[in-house]
């Protein structure tokens, strides 16, 4: 499935999750700072993507899902469900759509979500399109 | 007609007040999906004889598998689910001390873990809607207890806490999650309190009788309709005033 298909699917899923216009919806929009979402809504979105793509994301820590695809243990990166600098460089990495100012040592892994973007989406269900 | 082309689950259905809040909820233009351990027959017959649109589903709720099941028939069949009402509930009274534990088991199962597997299975869909209704069949009993009543008044009191926590919960998308208290309502359930002890029961109801299960019905079908909108998280007593 070409990016492009996953990005208009990923999209639809949010602009109906959150009840926000198509075109205030882009790559780079960060759910929680610019449009508004809140935790249920993240799962909200993650329910509508895998209906759309015939997928399951795992639940319970997408960052450890990301990080062990990394093949580093889960004690060296995360202590204490803060990032080690080392988690932080590989989430960073990994991760190159969000706010890298913000991925340091110490941030809580909890908080993670709120970094995301439309991006962050369209990457996690391309990985699962991928392993399907 | 309140409730026209909403599309609702009562638990419990096949009698007593379930039986009741079923017909009510039709009789407002609601489809019905009347479930039940036992089949619904007479209450879907009911129903349809009054010109409603009702079903009936077998199933366990102390089972979340056989409950998602369900409410993805429901959904295949009807497109929506609008509202869920958890009233399905047992009870198995005996002093504390000599209550066995499976007694104990049964009744929180049912009531409470009941309650929360169908509206886990529901609310996924609700969610998705951005609209929705959940009410849950309390008692008297979840805060003023009741000799005999451990387990029932445990599971009691644990819907309103489940009730109070999913309502903010699911605030967001427009799905509203509250409880009623029913005091000492004239059913089969309640036969057995009613013959061992009328007259000190009467004693407690200010309003000087029993309740029927008309009353909690209709206080359903309002948390069901448009005009309860802005009510989530409560528990709302329909008891005659009990002061147990």
């Amino acid at each position: 499935m070409e990016e492009k298909e996953i990005y208009e699917g990923v999209k639809e899923a949010i602009v109906e999750a959150l009840g926000v216009e198509d075109d205030e919806v882009e790559a780079g929009s960060s759910l929680f700072d610019d449009l508004g979402a809140e935790s249920l809504d993240l799962l909200d979105i993650v329910f509508r993507i895998e209906k759309t793509f015939g997928i399951k994301i795992p639940r319970g820590g997408l960052q450890e899902e990301i990080l062990s695809s990394e093949g580093v243990k889960e004690e060296d990166v995360v202590v204490d469900g803060a990032l080690t600098a080392l988690g932080a460089e590989k989430l960073r990495e990994k991760m190159p759509e969000v706010d890298a100012e913000k991925l340091q040592e110490g941030f809580r892994t909890d908080d993670l979500p709120t970094l995301f973007t439309v991006q962050t989406f369209v990457n996690i269900a391309k990985m699962e399109i991928e392993k399907k | 007609m309140k409730l026209q082309n909403k599309v609702a689950i009562v638990t419990g259905a096949s009698r007593g007040i379930g039986k009741v809040i079923a017909i009510c909820l039709a009789s407002e233009g609601a489809k019905l999906i009347c479930l039940d351990l036992n089949d619904c027959d007479n209450t879907v017959k009911e129903i349809e004889e009054a010109g409603g649109t009702a079903i009936s589903l077998k199933g366990n709720v102390t089972k979340l598998d056989e409950m998602e099941k369900i409410a993805q028939e429901v959904i295949d069949k009807f497109e929506r689910i609008d509202i869920l009402v958890n009233n399905a509930g047992v009870t198995r009274d005996g002093l504390l001390l000599t209550m066995p534990e499976e007694d104990f088991r049964l009744v929180v199962e049912t009531n409470l873990f009941g309650t929360f597997n169908c509206t886990k299975a529901v609310a996924q869909q609700m969610m998705f809607q951005k609209s929705g209704r959940i009410i849950n069949i309390s008692s008297v009993a979840s805060t003023k207890g009741g000799r005999g009543q451990t387990n029932y008044a445990a599971s009691k009191a644990g819907i309103n806490g489940f009730t109070r926590s999913a309502a903010v919960e699911l605030a967001s998308k427009k799905v509203t999650v509250n409880a009623i208290a029913p005091g000492v309502i004239e059913t089969e359930m309640s036969q057995e309190v009613v013959r061992r002890a009328k007259d000190i029961v009467m004693d407690m109801i200010p309003l000087k009788r029993l309740g029927n299960p008309n009353d909690i019905a209709n206080m359903v079908l309002f948390l069901a309709s448009d005009e309860a909108a802005y009510i989530t998280g409560q528990i709302l007593y329909v008891d005659g005033g009990f002061r147990g």
